[in-house]
């Protein structure tokens, strides 16, 4: 069914029956999905199934069935009722999350569930003791409605960083009106395609894309593009006979959203159909169902964030809950009680680390953008960095989706044209005369024409009517020979016959540009084989010769050679017709044929691909390097596929499939041992008879996979087996027909220049520069963000022990209370989050592109030893530190420790105005609140200069800071500059702010934990030097987070 | 404008900024520290206190006060922000202005005896059981000040002036008599219920200790005590024991419990002669003087204290 088209098939029958089944096997998936559907909408589905024999109907038949008429279309009263009935002729977008539902979970997601319970907790409390008390401070009150208001503040944020980057899709999606061209009560008018019903008369010129599922009721020489459906590069015929019995296959239907490349015939150059289906009832519809029909999985990411959740906020409730008990069981009043429970949760709760990672992670979207990955959610922004198999579509995304002059054979040698994206490099041998003859030929054997008005634009980039090969010639020639409409000018056309399936070639007849030579150029291409057929000599080096078994055996070979390649070959030959029996009155008849066909001089061969991107090799390897496994998922044929994947490294020069070790045995291909074959090639065919288990194996035994000829639906299955093999799975994709995979992968990668809306939409990135290349800046940005994530929550953490143990030290040893909740809130949400935010400006330790993606369950975000170390190491330490300044604080006022211990009670009594301290001095209670106060401001202090140090030490995991460079993260150091001056302006600034609780602490006092601050980096430096010396030792593997 | 600016900064600065400086700040500190030549040095600047130039610096301070009251007028919004950095500026750029946080300043705080939950004083004359706590609240608080006691250990010191030790810092210091007797009808010698039987109760007013602490020198802070709100005659009289209602300077300065062992502070008693009956009569005594402040609103014990006395019959 191809053979219209320039045959790529050659290697006999039997090829081509293979591919013929294979492609019945490409919509197999679509009928499956069908069926499917059909269980969950009978009575839809049933009508589906009636839609379908449109194209056995004949026109009459249609007319009835649609009620309408082929002349004068319908009457606009009728139109509008179909309308009212059917719906608007578009794809009903995916259901989309209010944007309400997705603020309120904002709200109480993560932590915020346990901040509200605080604040709940706080207003309860208040109420109790209002109660007993009309007196009662409203501490607890304002405390409740901080931690309120630090969960609005911080959902809100979280909605705002989550919608702006949204927001750049929905802008990025904006999709122009489309227009139809409609005839209804007799007359032509454009109307918007959406208002298309079912029985509408269509009309349809070259390069309008189909603006519904129709029946094609006269068309000749019309072609379209079912790339986005079906990811064949090449055009389709189509035309108004009835051809297939799968509606799916036969000519007279083409689909919603193609592209009609061209219609050739009169009348006026259009093609008419009448309107079978609309909106979400035709097929592309139905595959966008499909799509929005699968769930949508959590990032990995997000994940992980889960887990750190759960961790942390188990922790906090345990710890709370557990002082609870012994606060109650020491006989505090259970208000009391509650009140440091609150406080527990407080300190143990990062407040800002979940903006802060939503910030990290945008500040990498950003990044990201900049180097052409746009990233729909801020989550996707991290999977890149773990994935570990990419799917990836061939069309577009590897190749660049354009046919290419790739091989030239004449002279008996075969000759490598350059495929590259500007075709500037042609290095090929074109002194012989034999080239002159052959690019004469292409020049002049070509209907392709540029379109006008682009004189700048480069070459390679200029639009062009026709088909993709003959635009391919077109610009080969130009870049080569130069202004390609100049030379046709001058060789002017006298006669053509254009392509057809009959005849499988096409020829034209030129008067020469050399004004002596009064004879007529008979130019002609086509199948190689046709082509040969018409020829009795060959070119050789400028000289006819005849045309004998060893050159044609020559010739065959080529042949072979290249079709091997997955490339398209043409044949060119040309004829002189001579003076004296075609004068240059001559009148040429194309339908009677009153010239030659035969006796043709043979001239070469021209071979074309849809060649591989440039940068796909390099990006490839890198990718291997990176210990990502490349899939090529693509409904083309497997030999082109196996050739694009083979020069691009996706199958590397060396391995062999199972069919290459049989033909290299010459033994069956059922002897060879599979294991033995590195690569595979799977076709949908076998794919479809292939058990879950099976796919399973051939997934873990093959390390470079290709898949042709697939489905839709195989796409997606092809993605759940990789899932199944716990492989986080990135699908790239630009058709409607990836859609369904986009979505189900754990990042949908869609491409933005070609890809169509619908895979944008299902995508959770797109490549702004369809650049496969730019995948691995993704994997880079992910890793790299998925580091310093770590490092950003292992500096987070660390500072709740030091906030924590004053609570659990104030409860069991009954100190005045070291720090306040509200000044923890200000570490939580003030001092600290620039810092942590400048840890993701980290740059990477080692090559981050050498390393294995990480296994999804083994290593997480959160592990064990970030978190033992976090809180038992670096956090106690920090817990010493800040209470050291507590006590110099206190003692320096006149309490010593000594005296400190089971003061609370008494401290706490409001009517004691006279208490006395370790020199005989007597405070009154608002003299001992305001030294309370202090202590906080100290603790404070004293937390702040020593997580400038952990800021320090997180820099790096495992490398030594000096090895990192302390100054080449420059944000670190506006973090601690931020850190600094933030507490000072609470200690001096805001100091009279009673509410804050802040005080004008002594100046001294700042520098009591910097030797605590030198200690925790001394003593992380020892474990990095420890863990650098040690791999693998059991220190490696507890001390390593 | 102005006002709104005192009272904001009232919360932060209690003790207001006008204190008198003084060095009982280091004086402290070298309890803790073991610099001792800092400690000489500082001995000698308590030894002789320069009268004149606090003086000065209180008139420079009022003249500051009046500038910046244009200042303030002038350009109200950037006033505040402006007098935040001086007096932040003042506190980091001069250590020996630098305001500690519990002696802040020279402010004498007070607290009274007997000691109770609470400030309200109800009772019923003819009820012991509602009094007889304030008797023994105030016989136990007034042990330490038997007159044989104070006879034995601590040293009569001429009244009037400091009590001033020279001397190592480690050294014991003698404390001056308080004898219990100088409390007279409030010495529960004569009368064992402190006048809480006739309803007449006595009040006793104590100043918090604060080492190295010295009231002004010259006129002796004076106690009053006054109805708060209300009607001024539902006192009609109230008597004061020692007769100045003052504290001796010879009871200052206070070195510390560690070195000052047998310290006893100074005490006035306030008798409430006549009160009305059967209802809550708010009272405030407040400490007159040179440069005593007593109308803090966050520290309520600050030169004052306030009570209720509902004294039934």
């Amino acid at each position: 069914r191809k053979t219209e088209i320039y045959s790529v098939e050659l290697s006999g029958s039997g090829d081509i029956e293979k591919t013929d089944k294979g492609h019945d096997k490409k919509y197999g998936g679509l009928k499956k999905n069908c069926l499917e559907r059909k269980t969950h909408q009978p009575k839809e589905e049933l009508k589906k199934e009636l839609d379908l024999d449109d194209h056995k109907l004949s026109n009459e038949e249609l007319e009835t069935k649609y009620g309408t008429n082929i002349i004068t279309g319908l009457s606009s009263t009728r139109a509008a009722e179909l309308l009212a009935r059917d719906g608007p002729n578009t794809l009903t977008p995916p259901k989309e999350t209010p944007k309400i539902i997705k603020f309120l979970k904002q709200m109480v997601g993560g932590f915020s569930i346990l901040l509200w319970i605080g604040a709940v907790l706080c207003w309860i409390a208040y109420g109790i003791q209002y109660s007993d008390d009309k007196s009662s401070s409203l501490d607890s009150v304002y405390l409740g409605s901080v931690l309120a208001l630090v969960v609005i503040l911080t959902g809100v944020f979280a909605y705002y960083q989550e919608a702006k980057s949204t927001n750049i899709m929905a802008s990025f999606r904006q999709m122009i009106p489309q227009q139809a061209l409609v005839v209804r009560d007799s007359e032509k008018k454009t109307v918007p395609a959406d208002q298309l019903v079912v029985g509408d008369i269509v009309e349809i010129k070259g390069g309008d894309q189909i603006p519904a599922d129709i029946r094609l009721l006269s068309a000749q020489g019309c072609k379209v593009d079912n790339s986005s459906l079906t990811g064949e590069s090449e055009p389709q015929p189509r035309s108004s006979e009835f051809t297939h019995d799968n509606p799916l296959e036969t000519k007279n239907i083409s689909f919603f959203s193609t592209t009609c490349l061209e219609v050739s015939a009169p009348p006026a150059g259009t093609a008419t159909g009448m309107v079978i289906n609309t909106g979400d009832r035709t097929v592309i519809g139905q595959i966008a169902s499909l799509a929005s029909g699968v769930q949508n999985s959590k990032t990995p990411i997000g994940i992980e964030i889960e887990h750190f959740v759960h961790i942390v906020a188990g922790v906090a409730v345990s710890i709370g809950v557990l002082f609870f008990i012994i606060a109650v069981s020491m006989k505090y009043h259970v208000l009391d009680s509650i009140i440091f429970l609150i406080g527990i949760i407080v300190a143990n709760v990062p407040e800002g680390l979940l903006a802060t990672v939503t910030v990290a992670l945008s500040l990498t979207a950003k990044r990201m953008a900049k180097k052409n990955c746009l990233v729909k959610g801020l989550e996707a922004v991290e999977t890149l960095g773990s994935t570990s198999i990419i799917c990836s579509d061939k069309t577009g995304t590897l190749t660049q989706n354009r046919m290419t002059v790739a091989h030239l054979w004449f002279d008996s040698q075969v000759f490598v044209a350059d495929t590259s994206e500007d075709h500037s490099n042609q290095v090929f041998d074109q002194s012989s005369a034999t080239w002159a003859s052959l690019s004469k030929i292409i020049t002049l054997c070509n209907r392709a024409e540029f379109r006008p008005g682009q004189e700048s634009v480069p070459i390679m980039k200029k639009a062009v009517v026709g088909d993709a090969s003959e635009t391919a010639l077109l610009k080969f020639s130009e870049v080569i020979l130069g202004n390609v409409m100049e030379i046709r000018k001058r060789n002017r056309k006298v006669a053509e016959i254009p392509f057809n399936s009959t005849n499988k070639f096409q020829l034209s007849i030129h008067e020469t540009d050399d004004p002596s030579d009064k004879r007529f150029l008979v130019v002609m291409k086509g199948a190689p084989e046709r082509v040969l057929e018409k020829c009795s000599t060959i070119m050789v080096n400028g000289q006819e010769q005849p045309l004998d078994r060893s050159t044609a055996k020559a010739f065959h070979t080529a042949y072979m050679e290249l079709g091997g390649l997955g490339e398209r070959v043409l044949g060119f030959c040309h004829l002189y017709l001579p003076a004296d029996e075609f004068p240059a009155t001559y009148s040429f008849d194309v339908d009677t044929m009153n010239f030659p066909t035969s006796n043709f001089c043979f001239v070469g061969l021209l071979s074309m691909i849809d060649p591989p991107r440039s940068t796909v090799p390099d990006a490839v390897t890198k990718c291997r390097s990176a210990g990502i496994k490349i899939i090529m998922v693509t409904g083309d044929h497997p030999i082109t596929a196996k050739a694009i994947a083979k020069s691009v490294g996706i199958i590397s020069a060396n391995s062999e499939t199972v069919e290459d070790i049989a033909k290299r045995l010459n033994v069956a291909v059922a002897q060879v041992n599979k294991r033995d074959a590195k690569a595979a090639v799977v076709t949908g065919m076998e794919l479809k008879d292939m058990s879950p288990a099976q796919l399973d194996e051939l997934l873990a035994n093959h390390s470079e996979i290709v898949f042709a000829r697939t489905s839709p639906q195989q796409k997606l299955i092809i993605v759940e087996g990789c899932q199944r093999q716990d492989a986080i799975v990135a699908v790239t994709g630009d058709g409607v027909n990836d859609s369904p995979a986009l979505k189900k992968a754990d990042i949908g990668i869609a491409m933005g220049i070609t890809g169509s809306d619908a895979a944008k939409s299902a995508a959770d990135m797109v490549l702004l520069d369809d650049n496969f290349a730019s995948i691995v800046t993704g994997v880079e940005e992910g890793r790299l963000i998925f580091d310093n994530l770590k490092k950003t929550i292992a500096y987070t953490l660390t500072k709740n022990i030091a906030e924590l143990c004053p609570f659990l030290i104030y409860i069991i040893a009954g100190l005045p209370l070291p720090i306040g909740t509200i000044t923890i809130l200000f570490i939580d949400l003030g001092t600290d989050i620039i810092p942590s935010i400048a840890l993701a400006y980290e740059k990477a330790e080692s090559d981050i592109m050498n390393r294995k993606p990480r296994h999804k369950k083994k290593d997480r975000l959160v592990n064990k030893p970030l978190a033992v170390y976090s809180y038992l190491h670096i956090g106690l330490m920090q817990a010493l530190g800040a209470f050291v300044v507590y006590f110099t604080v206190y003692a320096q006022e006149g309490f010593r420790p000594s005296t400190l211990l089971n003061l609370r009670v008494e401290w706490e009594k409001g009517y004691v105005n006279d208490l006395e301290d370790s020199y005989g001095q007597e405070w009154t209670s608002y003299q001992r609140k305001y030294l309370e106060w202090t202590g906080y401001t100290a603790f404070f202090v004293g937390i702040m200069i020593q997580q400038i140090a952990d800021l320090i030490i997180r820099k790096t995991r495992r490398n030594s800071i000096f090895q990192q460079g302390l100054f080449r993260n420059k944000i670190i150091w506006v973090g601690i500059a931020s850190q600094v001056i933030i507490a000072l302006i609470l200690s001096y600034g805001l100091g009279s702010i009673v509410a804050l609780n802040f005080t004008m602490l002594r100046p001294q006092y700042w520098f009591v934990a910097v030797p605590h601050a030198v200690l925790i980096w001394v003593y992380d430096e020892v474990r990095k030097l420890a863990i650098r010396l040690y791999p693998g030792s059991w220190w490696d593997k507890n001390m390593y987070y | 404008m102005r006002r709104q600016l005192r009272s904001r900064r009232a919360p932060a600065f209690p003790y207001g900024y006008r204190y008198r400086l003084d060095d009982q700040d280091e004086v402290n500190q070298n309890y803790l520290a073991d610099e001792e030549e800092e400690a000489e040095e500082e001995a000698r600047v308590m030894v002789v206190p320069d009268l004149e130039e606090e003086e000065e610096e209180e008139e420079e301070g009022k003249e500051e006060e009046e500038k910046e009251e244009e200042e303030s007028q002038a350009q109200e919004t950037g006033s505040a922000w402006w007098r935040k950095w001086q007096i932040v500026n003042e506190y980091l750029s001069d250590p020996e202005k630098r305001m500690s946080l519990a002696r802040t300043g020279q402010s004498w705080r007070v607290m009274i005896r007997p000691f109770a939950h609470s400030l309200n004083f109800n009772f019923n004359v003819s009820e012991p059981d509602t009094w007889q706590h304030y008797v023994i609240s105030l016989n136990g608080f007034l042990q330490g000040y038997n007159d044989s006691l104070q006879e034995e250990m601590n040293v009569d010191c001429p009244p009037g002036q400091y009590f001033i030790q020279d001397g190592d810092e480690d050294e014991d210091k003698k404390a001056c008599q308080f004898k219990r007797s100088f409390l007279k009808n409030c010495s529960g010698l004569e009368d064992p219920t402190f006048g809480y039987s006739t309803g007449q109760p006595c009040i006793l007013l104590k100043m918090n200790r604060i080492v190295g602490f010295r009231p002004e020198p010259g006129d002796p802070v004076k106690v009053s005590c006054k109805v708060q709100r209300g009607d001024e005659n539902d006192i009609r009289s109230i008597n004061y024991y020692p007769e100045s209602a003052s504290f001796d300077l010879r009871y200052y300065p206070y070195y510390g419990k560690l070195t000052h062992v047998n310290y006893t502070s100074p005490l006035v008693a306030m008798h409430f002669t006549d009160v009305v009956k059967n209802q809550a009569v708010p009272v405030q005594c407040q400490l007159k003087g040179k440069g005593i402040i007593n109308d803090v609103i966050n520290d309520r014990f600050v030169g004052r204290v306030i009570f209720t006395l509902n004294i039934e019959t």
